[in-house]
């Protein structure tokens, strides 16, 4: 196992996409000191920002200790291995991974798990804005993998989701699911505006209270319980919406009856 | 005395190029055809009395006018030394100047950000997500039958817009109604001058607010052949009065409507009654009206594009023009602020790929609005130093981006001392951009359209080009100069390693 250590407080941005269990892997120390790093526009290496340690535990293979807020792009591409932050992570954290594992213990910065394909993020703390959703302009969102968030989520989650689970113990921002095509986002608590607008597919569980519904969401039926994925699934009973009709779309927001008296009056077309 | 013909107006934009512009003793004494905006800073605005003369180096708190030479090497030593410069500004610059700043940007390897930051970059954004169907203004003013203005108020904001463009103007296919519009104003004012008078006389009680909606039924005028107005805003503005409807709305539900728009036009049947207070009923005649109309034009403005979605709110109307386009001919655009923002995004778009938020550096441009946008940056406190030119964020930026922004050296490049240029720790004199020298612009539809020079600058003060470059020679020379020292340096240390070993050899031959 690698462990780094920040050799003092960053106060410009570090770009450091080397810091990944696929390229540390048959590294000698020494080499991994000398992975380049940039700090803001000067040219680094590992070691002149971070203090290295090896030991021989094999899992997870890296532990970063300490504030890695302005860290950006850990663990960028990674396929295989595991990551503990012990502390906040930068922003792009986990971009683009196709296997292994990132544990955040603290806050993840947006772009966390943007345009991931498979493996698994778990954050306790809350999370930026952009969680799971691709970078801009792309149409191709999360493919697979699992995020599960202990704490709130900022705006626009899981954007052109493709496939893959997303959970979220707190509260989520506006555009929750935008445009996503398949897949499944839960969140536990309570849920900002613009829910699953411009969806054509895929499901969303909010088991909280919602602020608003998008006019373009038509009710489908009650349902007393949802799966949410293959592990676990939630008690209702929850009003089933279609949507998003100026899409043309059929994807499913599944909204908790019970929480949400304000919806009764969809009732009334079924 | 001499007489300018066909002037382009440097500040909104329109970009309008039909001034008549009158100089006497290298003055603007006179002015033609220019609204209001416009006159104000051309025949006064240029000449005031905060005009920056020399440029000025910040010494124990105060500015104390230097030579140029000496405040470009100090700019130029500050912007090599900082590790994450940002260059910000450039909406009230020439193209040519603004070609030099990605240039300036690349070699420092820093953020550069332009205007449409905190404008319409939302629009570019979304631009990018969904695509534009759009078209000049010239096509608009001959052609368009149905105009939506909606989020903006181009009365205020672009004077001349509706006049030169759009319902006020004789186009070659659609006559102009500017009868029906000014006597449709004429009686709102007569309306509020006899409020206004019986509330001197203590005779005034305010009409009832209504209590389900504040939204008027559409009128029937929407759907008459010929140029028609609508405008959809949160409050009604003199812009709102002139047009045929005025569709109110709750403030940041635009999304919203949009959506159920798209539902209507796609026949969908919507389960609710209203969206952000407005029936839907009343929704349903405006899809008429838009569906039916031969050529349609959607402006839209920071309403929405500063509003709740931000980008997402621009994406949905062009979702919605995209869908009006299988029932008949409807086109978008955007009603830019500044009057050479959209330049600013071409050229940077022309140069790096990118349009704004661009990041150089890892020696590549990179791209992320939210990341590299500067008040994302200044809030996180990233940046280590800026070079603001032309653009005054010291009176428009939040209290906590202006705070960051202060902690580490600013350069300014104004023409007049504004209150960035208070702030500045290196503060240059600037010419005024299409009043003391020419360059190329863009309009808000994205035709380039060539400036003029009407006037000749105060003397010693440069032009944002001829600045740049300077600064950027200097910096290319600071840093060549920096390289010399440092392989210097590592010359003399291998040398020195050389004869440590030489020595150390030496004394094992004498031992041995």
């Amino acid at each position: 196992m690698i462990t780094l250590t920040p050799l003092r407080n960053f106060d410009v941005p570090v770009h450091a996409s080397c810091i990944n269990p696929d390229e540390f892997k048959s590294k000698t120390l020494k080499e991994i000191a000398e992975l380049p790093v940039t700090e803001g526009n000067r040219n680094l290496t590992l070691s002149d920002l971070f203090k290295i340690e090896q030991d021989k535990t094999e899992t997870p293979s890296i532990t970063l200790n300490g504030d890695f807020k302005k860290v950006k792009r850990v663990g960028q591409g990674m396929k295989t291995g595991e990551i503990i932050i012990n502390g906040n992570a930068g922003m792009h954290t986990g971009e683009r991974m196709a296997g292994g594992k990132i544990v955040i213990n603290g806050n993840a910065d947006s772009w966390t798990g943007s345009e991931m394909k498979a493996g698994t993020i778990e954050i306790h703390g809350d999370a930026g804005d952009y969680l799971a959703s691709p970078y801009r302009g792309s149409g191709t969102g999360v493919k697979g993998g699992y995020i599960i968030v202990d704490g709130s989520v900022g705006n626009e989650v899981g954007c052109y989701l493709k496939g893959g689970v997303i959970k979220i113990k707190g509260n989520a921002g506006i555009f929750l699911g935008y445009h996503m095509t398949d897949g499944a986002i839960y969140v536990e608590k309570q849920c900002s505006s613009r829910t699953g607008a411009a969806m054509t597919g895929g499901k969303i569980i909010l088991a909280g209270t919602v602020t608003e519904l998008m006019p373009s969401f038509t009710i489908d039926s009650i349902k007393p319980k949802v799966k949410v994925d293959a592990t676990q699934s939630v008690a209702g009973p929850f009003y089933v919406f279609l949507g998003d009709l100026a899409d043309h779309g059929t994807g499913k927001l599944f909204v908790s009856k019970t929480n949400n008296p304000q919806l009764a009056f969809y009732e009334k077309y079924l | 005395m001499t007489e300018f013909k066909s002037v382009v107006c440097p500040i909104c934009g329109c970009l309008c190029d039909d001034l008549e512009i009158t100089v006497e003793n290298n003055e603007i004494v006179k002015m033609k055809n220019g609204c209001a905006v416009c006159e104000a800073k051309m025949v006064y605005g240029y000449k005031s009395e905060e005009r920056i003369l020399k440029p000025m180096i910040r010494k124990d708190g105060k500015l104390v006018p230097v030579t140029m030479d000496e405040a470009i090497h100090k700019a130029a030593q500050i912007l090599v030394d900082a590790k994450y410069p940002l260059l910000y500004g450039w909406s009230s610059s020439t193209n040519e100047a603004q070609r030099i700043g990605v240039e300036l940007a690349e070699e420092l390897g820093s953020t550069l950000d332009n205007c449409a930051s905190i404008c319409h970059g939302p629009s570019v954004m979304a631009t990018q997500e969904i695509g534009i169907p759009t078209a000049t203004l010239g096509q608009i003013r001959h052609r368009a039958d149905l105009i939506v203005y909606w989020a903006c108020n181009p009365w205020t904001s672009h004077p001349r817009h509706v006049e030169r463009y759009t319902a006020f103007t004789e186009g070659r296919f659609e006559k102009s109604e500017w009868k029906n519009y000014m006597l449709k104003l004429k009686g709102e004012t007569g309306k509020k001058k006899i409020e206004a008078a019986s509330k001197r006389l203590g005779q005034y009680s305010p009409p009832p607010r209504p209590q389900v909606c504040m939204v008027d039924a559409p009128p029937k005028s929407i759907q008459k052949m010929g140029r028609k107005m609508i405008v959809v805003d949160v409050r009604k503005t003199k812009t709102a009065e002139a047009a045929d409807y005025f569709l109110q709305v709750e403030p940041n539900k635009d999304y919203e409507i949009f959506s159920a728009l798209r539902c209507l036009v796609n026949d969908q049947e919507l389960d609710i009654d209203k969206v952000g207070g407005v029936p839907v009923d009343y929704l349903k005649d405006v899809a008429d009206a838009m569906i039916n109309c031969e050529f349609g034009a959607i402006f839209f403005g920071l309403g929405l594009t500063q509003s709740l979605g931000r980008f997402r709110n621009i994406e949905v109307a062009i979702a919605l023009t995209r869908d009006l386009n299988r029932r008949t001919k409807f086109v978008i655009s955007p009603m830019r602020g500044h009057f050479n923002v959209t330049g600013a995004n071409i050229v940077f778009a022309w140069q790096t790929g990118y349009p704004y938020a661009i990041d150089f550096s890892q020696g590549y441009p990179q791209y992320n609005p939210g990341e590299f946008t500067i008040n994302d940056l200044l809030r996180r406190g990233d940046n280590d130093a800026t070079l603001v030119i032309s653009s005054d964020p010291g009176a428009h930026f939040p209290k906590s981006s202006m705070q960051n922004m202060m902690k580490h050296p600013l350069i300014t490049i104004n023409p007049d001392m504004n209150a960035i240029s208070r702030l500045g720790d290196v503060v240059f004199p600037a010419q005024w951009c299409g009043i003391e020298y020419s360059g190329t612009a863009y309009r808000m539809d994205s035709v380039p359209i060539p400036l003029k020079k009407v006037v000749e600058p105060p003397p010693g003060i440069l032009n944002d080009q001829e600045l740049l470059e300077r600064i950027l020679n200097e910096v290319r020379a600071i840093k060549a100069q920096k390289t010399e020292v440092q392989t210097k340096v590592k010359g003399e240390v291998r040398s020195a390693a050389k004869t440590v070993k030489k020595t150390a050899k030496r004394t094992k031959r004498k031992v041995a």
